[in-house]
């Protein structure tokens, strides 16, 4: 992942006084989209997958082995990020115009792909959500997991 | 039950859990154990508010009407996102849209990843109700709506079977798995 740049004062900032106005904000019931903000520009290369299998660690959840069941858990809405060589997880909140992030079969056909995207890159209490500008590249699926793990969860 | 709950289960209900399961005091939430890592048990309390709505001010009526992804706004102003419901690989904001820009109850597991924080919802219920937790199986009753019943919703998905048609299981098409030994 590259070209992050999210130290700047103002954000430490924000990030300070955010609690404090979100709770004066939800008191006086202005709570939603009052509380938008502009993320960092950035450009993330990984591999495409859905949250519950990466985090539940109950199987492989990476490459061709997981292909199959990566497409059932988007179309089942389960959210969807993509994963970095570090192992970070960015949360797809929109690709392009599209802003359907749950259950999108557009995104659903993208599960285990490696692919590098532009987007906004937002930090919220313990999640990176990212909203996809373009795919800069899509490789499809080229990590082949298959002949070590099978087909999971199943086997089929 | 599932099989892929059963298989979750199987992790889950480890000696140690059980006993401590079979030792902890009633309380009002009941949230299973599932084995995961960095899974905390809690009732979450907020408002249901769509992610990007919420975050970058791009709303859609209805929270998207399932097509969102969805979380809980606390009072104290910390955003969970929620991940999952009890149905097999399918998520919970069918189970929230319905309590868009309301305020809610929600049994599940906080799941503090270092990588992401989510929350995955067992039962929701509006805020104050003395009602039991209702289980998060809304997009089982939707899907099943759309398609009838099936064992397994996911291998009869008509949108799952069409691009797996398309791909092969493996994402690559004309890849096939080598035949089991």
């Amino acid at each position: 992942m590259t070209g992050l740049s999210q130290t700047r004062p103002s954000l430490a900032l924000w990030r300070r006084l955010r609690a404090p106005i979100a709770a004066v904000l939800l008191a006086l019931g202005l709570a939603g989209p009052a509380l938008a903000q502009d993320g960092a520009r950035v450009r993330i290369t990984g591999e495409i997958a859905d949250s519950w299998c990466t985090v539940s660690g109950l199987m492989f959840a990476k490459g061709s082995a997981h292909h199959q069941c990566a497409v059932w858990c988007a179309l089942g809405g389960i959210p969807v990020a993509i994963r970095d060589a570090d192992g970070a997880l960015y949360l797809i909140l929109r690709i392009g115009d599209d802003s359907d992030s749950a259950a999108n079969p557009r995104i659903a056909r993208l599960m285990a792909h490696e692919v590098t995207v532009d987007g906004e890159l937002l930090e919220r209490d313990g999640v990176k959500y990212l909203l996809v500008d373009q795919i800069a590249d899509d490789k499809g699926v080229i990590n082949l997991t298959h002949d070590e793990h099978g087909i999971q969860p199943f086997g089929n | 039950m599932g099989t892929f709950s059963a298989l979750i289960l199987r992790s889950a209900a480890g000696l140690g859990v059980a006993a401590l399961a079979a030792l902890a005091p009633a309380v009002a939430q009941a949230a299973e154990p599932w084995g995961i890592p960095h899974e905390k048990p809690v009732v979450l309390k907020g408002r249901v508010v769509e992610a990007l709505c919420h975050l970058k001010g791009v709303c859609a009526p209805d929270c998207g009407a399932g097509k969102r992804q969805l979380g809980i706004l606390e009072a104290d102003g910390r955003f969970r996102l929620v991940g999952k419901g009890q149905v097999d690989f399918a998520g919970a904001a069918p189970d929230l849209a319905g309590f868009c820009g309301r305020e809610v109850e929600a049994d599940g597991l906080l799941i503090e990843n270092p990588a992401i924080t989510l929350f995955f919802a067992q039962g929701v219920r509006e805020a104050g109700s003395t009602a039991p937790f209702t289980p998060t199986e809304r997009f089982k009753t939707q899907w099943e709506a759309r398609n009838g019943a099936a064992p397994e919703w996911w291998r009869a998905d008509p949108e799952s079977n069409a691009i797996i048609a398309e791909t092969g299981p493996l994402g690559i098409k004309g890849l096939v798995p080598k035949p089991k030994p």
